[in-house]
């Protein structure tokens, strides 16, 4: 059973995140473990498995781009596997990361914090435009599931995602000690 | 989960870390990544012309065992021919820093930073040779 499977819905990108929550909360309402009769163990503990899978569900869902990850993983590229995702990243892409990291790292030898702050702008602007070069990808593995070009292309773009990620996350470090 | 005292000795001292100079005839670069991770490695080697590994530097942005993969394979094959260096294997990297099963993919990636080093620079000497 896929996340999307638990609320009925199709494996899409595009959701309304409004219905999503509505759905969210209906079902933790049904399946809460305290409507089980206390007396039932077994009838509890499926509740309480059933509310997990639901909030994980929701969790990764609610999010665009945990949903992105998500829906590449259904299209077999897992990203979200130690050592997995793709092994051919185009050596531009990983150039792009290793100079990126040695500014930041740079910019943290100096303390140069604006440095930083500039740096950590341009990767989140990057970041957005691989996450929506990604759902373009994504769109059309759904309307044409045998497309294994789409799910390179979009394993590369969401690589670069998770790439800026890390980058935003040691800028946020940096940050940090800033204050 | 708790990092081999090995793994901790090269992340807090690591090895040969810097750079070559890229357009040397006799350096190659192996630049890898493991994206799940946002692991990025680059490696490389300056090669003397009778194929002995004179010097390695290496550069990783990413988790410990990463660090230490790469700074334990830059010190192992300094010395070594490039024929040694390409039958270094991944296992022994894991088995050297105790690494656990699921950081398995960090020595991979020092291996495959090797591999493309000494691609690299057998690419750049066969363009050399090339008429």
């Amino acid at each position: 059973m896929t996340h999307f499977d638990v609320f009925g819905l199709p494996p899409r990108y595009t959701l309304d995140a409004a219905d999503l929550e509505k759905r969210h909360r209906a079902l933790a309402l049904e399946w809460h473990p305290d409507r089980a009769a206390p007396s039932d163990a077994r009838a509890h503990r499926v509740a309480v498995e059933r509310t997990t899978a639901l909030n994980d569900a929701y969790r990764v869902l609610k999010d665009p781009i945990r949903r992105a990850f998500y829906l590449l993983a259904l299209a077999g590229v897992d990203l979200d596997h130690a050592g997995g995702g793709p092994r051919d990243l185009p050596i531009e892409m990983l150039e792009e990361v290793l100079e990126l990291r040695e500014a930041l790292a740079e910019a943290k030898t100096a303390k140069d914090f604006p440095r930083a702050r500039e740096l950590a702008a341009r990767v989140e602007a990057e970041r957005t435009g691989a996450l929506a070069a990604a759902v373009l990808c994504l769109e059309l593995v759904e309307t044409s599931p045998a497309n294994p070009v789409a799910v390179k292309k979009a394993s590369h773009q969401l690589s670069r995602v998770r790439y800026f990620t890390r980058f935003l996350e040691e800028a946020d470090a940096l940050e940090e000690e800033a204050l | 989960m708790a990092y081999s005292d090995k793994v901790i000795d090269h992340t807090e001292n690591p090895r040969n870390v810097g750079t070559l100079d890229k357009e040397d005839p006799n350096v190659g670069t192996g630049l890898v990544g493991a994206p799940a991770c946002g692991d990025v490695m680059r490696l490389q080697l300056k090669i003397s012309d009778d194929g002995t590994i004179q010097d390695a530097k290496f550069k990783t942005f990413g988790c410990g065992s990463a660090i230490a993969s790469s700074s334990l394979v830059t010190e192992w094959v300094k010395g070594k021919t490039v024929d040694q260096a390409l039958t270094l294997s991944n296992k022994d990297v894991a088995r050297e820093l105790a690494l656990p099963p699921v950081k398995i993919h960090c020595s991979v990636l020092a291996e495959d930073a090797i591999k493309a080093a000494i691609a690299d620079f057998r690419k750049k000497r066969a363009a050399r040779q090339a008429p």
